[in-house]
């Protein structure tokens, strides 16, 4: 009565590997509020009141503003504000999208990818977008005001070094977001606390090692000579583990 | 539906029904199992086995590609077979509560031709 | 003819000391559709993500399209399953998901799901946390039946749908269901409307399977036999026993068995009471008391 279960598989349609990842990459972008209207709306919010605060400034000093009490806003992190909105996008892909998309017939493994390569693709986006909004803002003297919101903390080099700052970070973000909440999707609250009281234990240790044997002047010289770009590059590394950790978690992570 | 017995042979037996009282006429054409299944909401296999019970009778049979149809001489078939199991599955039962409230033959007889003739 | 799609053998899923599938063999065939019941927390949520690859099993095998579910893109992309406690992605609509279910399944039928919207007075741009619960069945009901995937689970599939769409839901249902053949999957534990659209029935308690046969075999199956405790007892002595019910002098035993006409005779002239057993009420028999357990086994042996 019963045909051998073992038999081949019929093959409906030849599916290529990169269409399965591909679906994955428009399953996010499928709502395009998540990945690019919210960021851009906290950008633009950040821009817009930093330059009233330039203009408060400005009023302030009754016309005898100085660049330097402009520069002062060097130090604002209105730059970076979208990365923390940014960790939640990482976090949400994970606790979310990944059981929506496992009921819809994905793979793991093919979820992993198809989600780093939109990490990837908005990585690129913003960052190219960053170190471009530097530019003008250099170009245009601060949007005409002498504003400092782009060209802020080590931005305002050249753009390279600005698109591969920002292109690092917003990866990091990204995958540190997607990769611990892999912990949570795979072990659940237990996993979570060993992670975190893990993460802690190991920063003290490295503090109280770096501190016994009095290395932290030649840890900071060298941070100095591998520069912003060196440093960069260890945030780059750091996303990367991230990446690759988060992939051999969610192989055998269950969704909720 | 009735829930003490499989629903194929319900379905068989409704359209045998249907058979006697001439409304599915001999040498005409049954609806699909398909269609049964979605009139009566029951799956397509049930009505199927429905159908396949009175074809297995020699009551209705099948044209390939065309349809179900009742054969010929399939009421007079099915009258003889319900007029078989009259007496057990009617007689029996209605004997049994007579006599349990003491009602004896001759009484049930007029009871019935009374009951006729009300109707 | 008809291939195995499902062959599960000793399947078991444990959290810790809790067995939630407990070794249950069964196999699902092709283009049938299958009953999951049993009482909420049976396992059957848990069956089913076991099937689809979800969740990985802790012992046993089990074959899906001919091999082990889990990280197959070949197995999974033909089978569909939304569960009753779906997590969507933050702030999905209906509109997204509609959208997206193309991507990855191969014969949706996007006319039909646009239909079924409306069948089913879908708002498609609210978003999915703030739909009923009606409302939320709806867009599982409808991904289910416009995927058309070769293996389709339904997971309590009318929760909060009103009489009038559980309606649209069995209507589509079969018509869908004749027109493409394909393996479904209807988990519930409100039985007695859904109980003449399945093919098969499984039940499932605590984990384990109390029953697996066809529904026409199981319909009628079990009777209960109502009248003086005595002559109850007396006529149930050597049968299988599934429920029993008394009051006072009367009793009411439901024996699982069907009676042939020498038994109803038997009965009738006894004076007792003859009552049919729906499949509700038979599933409430053999899940709901201490007696359950032992029916399947004794029938199998």
């Amino acid at each position: 009565m019963t045909a051998v279960a073992t038999a081949p598989v019929v093959r409906t349609e030849a599916r290529s590997r990169a269409h399965e990842i591909w679906r994955i990459v428009r399953l996010h972008a499928v709502n395009p509020s998540i990945f690019f209207g919210i960021p851009w709306m906290i950008i633009g919010a950040a821009w817009a009141i930093s330059l009233i605060i330039t203009l408060i400034i400005r009023a302030g000093s009754g016309g005898d503003v100085t660049t330097e009490d402009l520069d002062n806003m060097r130090y604002s992190w209105a730059v970076l504000s979208p990365q923390w909105y940014l960790v939640v996008v990482g976090v949400q892909a994970i606790g979310f999208t990944f059981s929506f998309a496992l009921g819809f017939g994905t793979t793991r493994r093919d979820f992993w990818v198809g989600t780093s390569v939109m990490f990837l693709l908005v990585s690129i986006m913003y960052a190219a977008a960053i170190a471009t909004l530097v530019q003008i803002e250099i170009a245009t003297d601060g949007w005409g005001l002498g504003a400092h919101m782009f060209d802020a903390l080590w931005y305002g080099q050249n753009w390279f070094l600005d698109f591969y700052t920002s292109f690092a970070l917003q990866l990091l973000v990204l995958f540190i977001g997607a990769s611990v909440t892999t912990v949570y999707m795979r072990w659940r609250m237990r996993g979570m606390m060993i992670l975190l009281f893990t993460a802690i234990a190991l920063l003290l240790a490295a503090i109280t090692g770096v501190t016994l044997t009095g290395s932290w002047p030649s840890l900071f010289a060298w941070f100095g000579t591998i520069g912003i770009a060196g440093v960069f590059s260890v945030v780059l590394g750091l996303a990367v583990v991230s990446a690759i950790v988060g992939y051999f978690v969610i192989r055998r992570a269950t969704p909720r | 539906m009735d829930e003490s017995r499989p629903i194929f042979i319900q379905i068989a037996e409704q359209i045998e029904n249907d058979i006697i009282d001439g409304s599915l006429p001999e040498g005409g054409q049954i609806p699909s199992t398909n269609e049964f299944a979605a009139f009566l909401r029951v799956n397509p296999a049930t009505a199927l086995k429905g159908v396949t019970r009175l074809v297995d009778d020699g009551i209705v049979e099948k044209r390939r590609g065309i349809g179900m149809f009742v054969t010929i001489g399939a009421r007079e078939r099915l009258v003889e077979r319900r007029r078989a199991g009259f007496a057990a599955e009617f007689l029996r039962p209605l004997i049994i509560e007579a006599e349990k409230l003491g009602i004896d033959i001759d009484e049930l007889a007029g009871m019935l031709r009374a009951e006729r003739i009300q109707s | 003819m008809t291939g195995t799609v499902v062959r599960a053998t000793g399947l078991t899923k444990r959290y810790g000391s809790f067995t939630a599938v407990d070794a249950v063999d069964f196999s699902l065939e092709e283009n049938r559709i299958y009953g999951l019941l049993g009482r909420n927390g049976a396992g059957k949520t848990t069956i089913m993500q076991l099937l689809t690859g979800q969740l990985f099993a802790s012992a046993g095998r089990l074959e899906v399209f001919g091999r082990e579910p889990a990280e197959h893109a070949d197995v999974l992309r033909r089978m569909c399953f939304i569960a009753e406690s779906q997590r969507y992605p933050e702030d999905f609509t209906p509109a997204h998901v509609f959208k997206s279910a193309p991507w990855f399944f191969e014969n949706w039928d996007a006319a039909f799901a646009e239909q079924l919207v409306s069948d089913f007075r879908l708002p498609m741009k609210r978003r999915i946390k703030k739909l009923s619960r009606g409302q939320l069945s709806a867009v599982g009901v409808i991904v289910g039946l416009a995927s058309r995937a070769p293996l389709t689970f339904f997971d309590e599939p009318y929760l909060g749908l009103d009489a009038v769409a559980r309606h649209i839901f069995y209507d589509r249902l079969l018509e869908d269901y004749v027109a493409h053949p394909r393996t479904v999957v209807l988990s519930t534990h409100l039985i007695d409307e859904v109980a003449n659209l399945l093919e098969h029935v499984i039940l499932i308690d605590q984990g384990r399977i109390l029953l697996d046969r066809d529904a026409d075999e199981v319909r009628g199956s079990a009777t209960t036999i109502a009248g003086p405790r005595n002559t109850v007892e007396a006529f149930v002595a050597d049968r299988p026993v599934i429920g029993r019910e008394g009051l006072g002098g009367l009793a009411s035993v439901t024996i699982d068995g069907r009676l042939d006409q020498r038994d109803r005779i038997q009965a009738a002239e006894l004076g007792l009471e003859l009552a049919p057993v729906s499949l509700q009420q038979l599933i409430v028999h053999l899940t709901g008391t201490d007696l359950a357990g032992s029916t399947e086994q004794e029938n199998a042996a």
